[in-house]
């Protein structure tokens, strides 16, 4: 048969449906406009960083290290400028207090010093307008809200460490900052000379040093990568370089994008899936409905699988253009976002339409709506041709390859859309899998919940509730889709809900009664006896302090650890590189803390050797096992340790520990700082921070309950949008519930004027559709509960590892919103039945 | 040699349940169908006609015995070849008209040729309209249309992919005598232009009359055949 033949009995096809053909294009719809606008918005995003790489990274080549960077990198740039000019200019990072030395207020700060030109490409906005150039040695750009915090005006001074700025400018945009990325203070810009006044470059003090280098005008990208390897490689001490390039765009930016992607992208797979139930609901409605004109089809000379296809065109047409709708509106989203939430986009960021996300969303939906459609559509086999002479034909028996094969169908279907949608094979298989278990569930409930509309005892019970639950188990009521479709979505919704709000419980309440409350970093041994006479001052106690190394660790078991880390990527989760290149911070303690746990070796055992007892998963992430020997350089100087316990840290405690503690003498001549822990009311914190940073301006706070804050905020914002796309899901589940009660419509009219006719009140007769769709939801509502609570608890217990009671009262709030929601739902669609007359039961 | 029988059945039976007997509704026929013949199979209700008819046009399945159709064994067939034989040779004409409702008289009559594909079937589905009296109702749909305009578009589509073998099921059963009587004309004429073979199912003696031969059943078996002299 012509493909234009099966276009023109698609179009007649859809004569005289309208309903049935609203319904089916707001189903698929909905589920395409959330595919879209994932899509559209996290493409854009990406676009324009990829676009905006050099603006965002303001150089074609950062290198960044946690020391002095190397002064070969000086040779490096010169040897470039053969071509053409390159320049470099450098910049210097560390998180420090401002303070307000009127009132003494003060705020934990993000500060950069920056040298000239910073940054090469691009530019920080500032208010008034105006460059970083021109800060000179006094004068500094503030975040908005620093102004705020330490009460003072644009004009008037704050201090840094051992010097006092103006504050002169506003820091408007910083390109390159993930606004929902943590932060721990507010911005602060100085030139690298104001910055070189506060005396906060000292020993001990967490500095990120970083170049930015702009290369000729004309080396390729390709040229530019290369030299930026060979950087990678070959300057001294590179394997603990940090080397990024403006063509990689970002690629921490863009991974933890890819990564939020692949989530939000499934969650709004999910509405388009159950969009696709609510596809298949309507597809088993309308073939029934075509029995007849099958057989006479077949009589024709039509075969099975013809039919099929004339259908199947029918239904992808009907699913392409509402998924072009659907599509379109999705592209909207992006553009709805800024003025929804503007601190998900990265600053500097601007949204551009994404074309090809319409075309796939379309494809996508039509698949969905095809894969859920074969199945009900294999019904046709099943139509004996016989029928065109008598009405009471035998069905004839479908080939169960055809029966099996339209399962496989819908599975495939589901599993090559989630593949599409996650890029991931295995996250995909996870989904299909999670949904075809949650999807059995909840058919396995509607199921019961039909069986027990059979099984009860109808004598003894009131009208509304016999005939409410009779129509539950009336053939071909569509109970069982409409149950599956809505549970699904409740159980997006309630499990995000439930993790979210348990984490941020746990979060906020985890805080053990003796756990403290401060942190203090960069304390040189010299002031801790100062240090400590303000913590007694206000109230602290639990105070401790224990010293602190830093060091690189150069070697494994003689094996040079920039060998092994070229084996590894940062982004892996298993053994990553930056395990083995980071600042390691090393203390030493005779005896180790109560929420320490060996769990092979043993302590301080060998008196011949300086020995180091390494946490059990960073051992496993560096590679080292009980005998292994690390070599560190610290501050220069060679040490070198040698594993003899593995042991397990209760991080929940959150007291001071370590992944590295050596033995006491180990590294007694080693220069270190002390890092000091406190527990202090929460009302005493900002005083006890202000008189900190008046007197020891270099020790750094950190307050855990502000973190905690914090980290909740960033947190807070990623779940709301996963809520609102599982928000798409519900809506898709209660349209499907909406289109089963307006499928029914007719005999219900025909129901409700019998019962009128016998007396029954209007308000029992809404009773008792109140008490069918009431129940679906219950239903739906309590096995999507339980699903919630079951999934929020593996993940939080499980993956989180944040523990947490087993919410029990999830299900039960579930479905008791599902079944009012649904109810309410299910009366609005049958509102036109519920006003039939009783004199049309004579018209019949 | 002379050419085989367009329709040869062979003790075709047909049982059917019933409660929790099996009911005999056809007791080993045999029958022969000529090419070009038109033949008449008349009976009482419940002689088993409709299921004859079912069964040599390939809607059916026998219990027991063999249907041939142009040479061709077609009881053992699947129903795919089924329905390929039935495009290819098999028009059909029936009690209840069987118009797809959503489709229009012409859409109706163009639907076996869009199956086959044949090329000009607008043309030739719009002079076959025409042919049976319909030329200006093409675009009415079967609603708007009386029953025996409905029987003329019927007997259009079941002439339009040019059949061997028309089956027609009580073609003038829900119609009043006059309109009958202008079918069973004009299905009559379609069928000697074309020499199609007819095979018509009927309880009305006087509409049998029109064919060479009649095939009286009863109780499911052949009580007599009678030819137009």
């Amino acid at each position: 048969m012509k493909a234009r033949a099966a276009i023109a009995f698609a179009l007649r096809e859809s004569r005289g449906a309208r309903g049935r053909l609203m319904f089916f294009a707001a189903c698929l719809a909905l589920g395409v406009a959330a595919i879209v606008g994932v899509a559209a918005l996290i493409g854009a995003i990406g676009d324009g960083i990829r676009s905006r790489s050099r603006e965002l990274l303001g150089a074609d080549v950062s290198i960044q290290a946690r020391r002095e960077l190397p002064a070969e990198l000086d040779e490096r740039i010169a040897a470039l400028a053969t071509s053409g000019p390159a320049r470099r200019t450098d910049s210097r990072e560390l998180t420090t207090m401002a303070r307000n030395p009127r009132s003494g207020e003060s705020e934990l700060v993000e500060l950069t010093g920056v040298g000239a030109g910073y940054p090469l490409y691009g530019a920080v906005q500032l208010d008034p307008p105006g460059v970083l150039d021109d800060l000179g040695d006094e004068r500094a750009a503030v975040g908005p809200e620093l102004l705020h915090e330490l009460g003072i005006a644009l004009g008037e001074r704050f201090q840094l460490g051992d010097a006092e700025f103006t504050a002169s400018a506003v820091v408007l945009d910083e390109p390159g900052r993930l606004g929902a990325a943590f932060q721990a203070g507010p911005r602060v810009f100085t030139s690298l000379a104001g910055l070189d006044r506060t005396g906060l470059l000292g020993f001990g003090s967490r500095v990120r040093y970083r170049a930015l280098v702009q290369v000729p005008l004309a080396m390729s990208p390709a040229a530019v990568d290369a030299w930026a390897a060979r950087l990678e490689k070959e300057l001294p001490g590179a394997e603990y370089l940090n080397v990024e390039t403006a063509s990689e765009a970002q690629p921490t930016i863009r991974r933890s994008l890819q990564r939020i992607e692949r989530y939000l992208a499934l969650a709004a797979l999910l509405s388009l899936v159950l969009g696709g139930v609510g596809v298949a609901q309507i597809v088993r409605a309308w073939v029934a409905t075509r029995t007849q004109a099958v057989a006479v089809m077949r009589a024709l000379g039509f075969r099975p699988r013809e039919v099929l296809f004339l259908f199947a065109t029918h239904v992808a047409l009907l699913a392409a253009v509402a998924s072009l709708a659907g599509a379109v509106a999705g592209t909207f989203l992006p553009f709805l976002l800024p003025a929804l939430a503007p601190e998900l986009l990265p600053r500097g960021i601007e949204l551009a339409w994404e074309p090809w996300s319409i075309v796939r969303g379309t494809l996508l939906g039509v698949a969905i709506a095809l894969a859920f459609a074969i199945p009900p559509l294999t019904a046709v086999w099943r139509v004996a041709p016989a029928r065109v002479l008598r009405a009471e034909v035998e069905p004839l028996p479908a080939p169960r390859l055809v029966t099996w094969g339209a399962f496989a169908f819908v599975a495939l279907g589901v599993l090559a859309s989630a593949w599409v949608q996650a890029g991931s094979f295995l996250l995909a298989l996870a989904f299909t899998g999670g949904v075809a278990v949650a999807a059995g569930l909840l058919a396995l409930g509607a199921f019961g919940l039909t069986r027990l509309a059979d099984l009860l005892p109808r004598a003894k019970l009131p009208v509304w509730l016999v005939h409410g639950t009779s129509a539950l188990a009336r053939p071909g009521a569509g109970t069982r889709g409409a149950v599956v479709a809505l549970g699904l979505g409740v159980l997006v919704v309630a499990a995000t809900a439930l993790i979210e709000q348990q984490l941020s419980y746990r979060l906020r309440t985890a805080l053990p009664a003796d756990a403290p409350t401060v942190f203090l970093l960069d304390v040189q041994p010299d002031q801790w006896a100062g240090v400590e006479a303000v913590l007694q001052r206000h109230g602290a106690d639990n105070v401790r302090a224990v010293p602190v190394v830093t060091a690189r660790l150069t070697s494994i078991d003689d094996v040079d650890v920039g060998r092994l880390a070229a084996t590894r990527g940062d982004g892996q989760l298993d053994r990553p590189r930056w395990v083995l290149t980071r600042e390691q911070r090393l203390t030493w303690m005779r005896e180790l803390p109560p929420d320490n746990q060996l769990v092979e070796g043993a302590l301080w055992s060998d008196p011949a050797t300086a020995e180091v007892s390494l946490e059990q998963d960073f051992a496993a992430d560096l590679g080292a096992r009980i005998g292994s020997v690390l070599r560190f350089d610290v501050q220069g100087v060679p040490v070198e340790l040698t594993v003899t316990s593995i042991r397990t840290v209760e991080w929940e405690s959150f007291s001071i520990n370590f992944f590295l503690v050596a033995e006491p003498g180990a590294l007694d001549a080693a220069p270190h700082a002390l890092l000091g822990a406190a527990r202090i009311d929460a009302e005493a914190e900002q005083p006890f921070q202000n008189e900190l940073a008046r007197t020891f301006a270099n020790v750094t706070p950190i307050r855990v309950r502000t973190v905690l804050e914090k980290v909740m905020d960033v947190l807070g914002k990623l779940a709301v949008g996963v809520r609102m796309l599982g928000g798409f899901t519900i809506v898709v589940g209660l349209l499907i519930l909406a289109g089963v009660a307006s499928a029914g419509a007719v005999h219900r009219a025909r129901e409700v004027a019998l019962l009128k006719a016998l007396g029954v009140r209007r308000i029992t007769i809404a009773g008792l559709f109140a008490t069918e769709f009431g129940l679906m939801g219950l239903v739906s509502g309590l096995v999507g509960g339980v699903a919630a609570a079951v999934l929020a608890w593996v993940f939080l217990d499980r993956i989180a590892e944040a523990g947490g009671p087993f919410a029990w009262w999830a299900p039960v709030v579930a479905a008791l919103a599902t079944a009012i929601l649904a109810a309410a739902c299910g009366l609005l669609a049958s509102a036109r039945a519920l006003s039939a007359r009783p004199i049309e039961t004579l018209r019949g | 040699m002379t050419s085989a029988p367009a329709v040869r059945c062979v003790r075709l039976t047909k049982r059917l349940p019933s409660g929790a007997e099996m009911l005999t509704i056809l007791d080993g026929v045999d029958l022969e169908i000529l090419t070009g013949e038109s033949v008449a199979i008349l009976g009482p209700s419940g002689s088993g006609k409709s299921t004859l008819l079912g069964l040599m046009a390939g809607l059916d399945r026998p219990s027991d015995g063999e249907v041939w159709i142009a040479g061709a064994r077609i009881d053992r067939m699947s129903e795919d070849e089924l329905s390929l034989l039935r495009r290819r040779q098999i028009g059909f004409v029936f009690q209840s008209f069987q118009l797809l409702a959503n489709l229009t008289a012409l859409e109706n009559v163009l639907l076996p040729l869009e199956l086959t594909g044949v090329r000009g079937a607008r043309a030739r589905a719009t002079e076959l309209l025409r042919e049976v009296g319909l030329g200006d109702r093409t675009h009415h749909y079967p609603a708007q249309l009386s029953g025996g305009e409905q029987q003329r578009v019927a007997l259009a589509r079941a002439f339009a992919p040019e059949p061997s073998i028309l089956f027609a099921d009580e073609p003038t059963g829900n119609l009043d005598g006059a309109t009958g009587a202008s079918i069973l004309g004009l299905l009559a004429s379609l069928r000697e232009t074309r020499g199609t073979t007819l095979i018509l199912v009927t309880h009305d003696g006087e509409v049998a009359r029109a064919a060479q031969r009649r095939v009286h059943l009863r109780g499911g078996r052949v009580e007599r055949v009678e030819a137009t002299a």
